[in-house]
């Protein structure tokens, strides 16, 4: 076994290729956000509940500390303004995205794995330059053993057929050379077609909601799914902690004896 | 790599020991048109050095200039500018603009590694939002380079999130700013330097979110340097731990005694009321030729006659001469205006006269604790021969007899019939 699949198996548990993951890189383009005011404080209590959580450079420093049977760090490899809604107070002009960290920064951070956007549906431009940092980054991460997971992103205004666009995105991703990609809920037919095309790849879905997060989840799971990829949105439930016990019961099939 | 990182940040935040930092930005030259900061940058740097200042930002060029300045244990902390932009040259609202911009560039100039070469203990770049989409993307790009130069090489990278452009408004800037600085930490900011937001609650609030310390810098200059020591204060109020103050500093009339305010309300507590104190410290300075002593003594017979001490002797001078065996070997004490007596008492019983400058007893405050007389460096500060009754109908058996600087005329200077003292330095209180 390579060191790359030594660092998948690190958020992955290997004995039933399942996973729950949470990013909470998103600060770094959407500054403070409610639950995640002070970083640290909010996402240790939540690293025993998890797999494996996605920090941005700077915050990946402060999770010190963390032991074996805690989560795993992924670190965003990517930076860009595409999140931000026509309410934010910078909505954006036109899209960027820019890389930020190559696999050795991600080494340095002690991080298991690269997580970088795919953004689908702004200008050509920025399609072509997510394809290419998804061909660098696996190329670059294949040399050093880290690995590369693709967060698929059909959000711009072009995007007409959202479960194909997924597809496509999942696509782009597997050729690039990605080791596992996080796809928005495509619904069923979808996701039968990515986990076929995926061809054993690891696919996490990130639910529609936090309330049709276990239908989702369960129907992701039956078909075949590495498990569930959350974002921000937790931090701001009254229980954080209690939606995570749950979930994770759910994908790891965890039975209370008794 | 964290242990070097660890120990700059130190010579930035910790030389005092309480985890903050009065620093001083004179890279203006590096950006912006010549004015007379930028022409004097030398004796302007010397200045503030003097005044006490914990870390100095400069160009690299001046860096290399001025490096000498920077040596010692005492020597502040080098901060090099490592970015350069044009901004303060856009438009044409700038009258001294000799060459006005039209658009916003703001690219790397040094790699951390000729940063560390210069001896920096950090860098400071840029990272402006609201001027459009391609300057914010440029602006992460260039600091997340940085950070990832700096860390490989344990040296501390301030980023400055700066709200500037269209998209800027008075209602969102501070919004603009709360953003810049948890996207700068998120990109690995070890420290930010940024403008002070307007008021205390939403600077504590962009403090918070960011978990690292903040510099809070003073914008354009202000004629009123009390406004610079209350928005310095407010940022400390609001948990800032420094300041990176510019043009407040480089552009005032006396950097060295501004340094030494921000220093006194960084470092020792002080409000701004105490630190404007220092405006009357040099008010009026006693200086002595000890040479052209003849030890007539005179000048302490005129001491006690001129105050009613409750009693009299010579021992209840102000001043003091320390006899030599002859003319021209007697030392001249008296009040150096040192302050440290000023610093020293618990209950602030002595003060800076509001219209002489001189130290002032409030015999009312004062309990007869001697720490001002044990510390008087050139012990001119004398116990009274009787007690006094003060206004809580309590009795001291005696207080602490001060120079007063008879009231900006002093009587020693006065009646001295050789010159030996004199009056060295008047300044009228604006």
């Amino acid at each position: 076994m390579d060191s790359k699949s030594y660092r998948l198996r690190e958020f992955i548990n290997p004995g039933d290729g399942r996973s729950l993951m949470v990013d909470a890189s998103a600060g770094l383009a959407l500054g403070p956000l409610a639950g995640l005011e002070h970083f640290a404080e909010a996402v240790k209590p939540i690293l025993p509940l998890v797999d494996g959580v996605v920090a941005s450079p700077g915050q990946a420093r402060h999770l010190t500390g963390r032991t074996r049977a805690e989560a795993a760090l992924l670190a965003r490899a990517d930076w860009t303004n595409a999140l931000r809604g026509p309410d934010f107070v910078l909505p954006p002009e036109t899209i960027s995205h820019i890389p930020l960290l190559a696999p050795s920064d991600a080494l340095d951070l002690g991080a298991s794995a690269l997580v970088l956007y795919f953004l689908l549906g702004h200008e050509e431009q920025i399609e072509a330059g997510c394809l290419r940092s998804t061909v660098q980054l696996a190329l670059q991460g294949s040399q050093v053993g880290m690995p590369l997971v693709v967060d698929v992103q059909p959000v711009g205004p072009r995007v007409v057929l959202r479960g194909k666009a997924i597809e496509l995105g999942v696509s782009y991703a597997l050729e690039g050379g990605a080791d596992g990609v996080a796809v928005p809920w495509p619904g069923r037919a979808s996701l039968e077609m990515i986990l076929k095309l995926s061809a054993g790849m690891p696919v996490w879905i990130k639910p529609t909601s936090l309330e049709a997060v276990e239908s989702e989840l369960a129907e992701a799971l039956i078909l075949g799914a590495a498990g569930l990829w959350l974002d921000e949105r937790l931090f701001s439930q009254p229980d954080p902690l209690g939606v995570l016990e749950t979930l994770r019961a759910q994908i790891h099939k965890i039975v209370s004896v008794g | 790599m964290y242990l070097g990182l660890q120990a700059r940040l130190d010579r930035l935040f910790n030389r005092q020991g309480d985890g903050r930092a009065v620093c001083v930005a004179a890279d203006h030259g590096y950006m912006s048109d010549v004015t007379p900061n930028v022409v004097n940058l030398r004796p302007i740097t010397a200045a503030v050095i003097q005044g006490g200042v914990d870390g100095i930002l400069l160009s690299p060029g001046q860096a290399m200039r001025l490096a000498p300045l920077f040596q010692g244990r005492d020597g502040p902390a080098l901060i090099l500018r490592a970015d350069w932009m044009n901004m303060p040259r856009l438009g044409t609202s700038n009258v001294a603009n000799a060459v006005p911009q039209r658009l916003l560039v703001h690219q790397k100039v040094v790699t951390a590694g000729q940063a560390l070469d210069l001896g920096a203990s950090a860098i400071t770049i840029y990272l402006f939002l609201g001027y459009n989409d391609r300057v914010e993307a440029t602006g992460i790009e260039v600091c997340a380079r940085f950070v990832a130069e700096c860390h490989q090489i344990g040296l501390p990278c301030i980023i400055e999130p700066l709200a500037y452009g269209g998209q800027v408004t008075g209602a969102n800037s501070v919004e603009i700013l709360t953003l810049g600085a948890r996207m700068a930490v998120e990109l690995g900011a070890d420290a930010l330097k940024i403008p002070y937001t307007g008021d205390v609650d939403t600077f504590r609030h962009l403090v918070d979110v960011s978990g690292v310390p903040v510099l809070v810098l003073g914008g354009a200059r202000s004629d009123n340097e009390r406004d610079a020591l209350e928005l310095f204060a407010e940022g400390l109020e609001a948990g800032a731990s420094g300041c990176l103050m510019g043009r407040n500093v480089t552009k005032s009339p006396d950097p060295k005694r501004l340094v030494e305010q921000l220093c006194g309300i960084a470092h020792k507590g002080w409000s701004v009321e105490r630190a404007m104190r220092t405006e009357e410290w040099a008010y009026l300075k006693l200086k002595a030729h000890p040479a052209k002593c003849t030890g007539c003594m005179l000048c302490v017979t005129a001491c006690v006659a001129s105050h009613d001490s409750g009693a009299y002797g010579n021992h209840l001078a102000r001043l003091r001469i320390d006899p030599g065996v002859k003319a021209g070997q007697h030392k001249v004490m008296f009040c150096t205006l040192c302050k440290k007596c000023l610093d020293v008492c618990p209950t602030a019983a002595l003060r800076w006269h509001p219209e002489n400058g001189a130290v002032e007893l409030l015999v009312d405050k004062c309990t007869a604790c001697d720490k001002c007389v044990e510390i008087c460096p050139t012990e001119v500060i004398v116990h009274s021969d009787a007690g006094i009754q003060i206004a809580t109908g309590e009795t001291l058996d005696w207080y602490p007899v001060v120079c007063d600087l008879c009231g900006g005329e002093p009587e020693c200077a006065t009646i001295c019939p050789t010159g030996a003292i004199f009056v060295d330095e008047r300044k009228e209180l604006a």
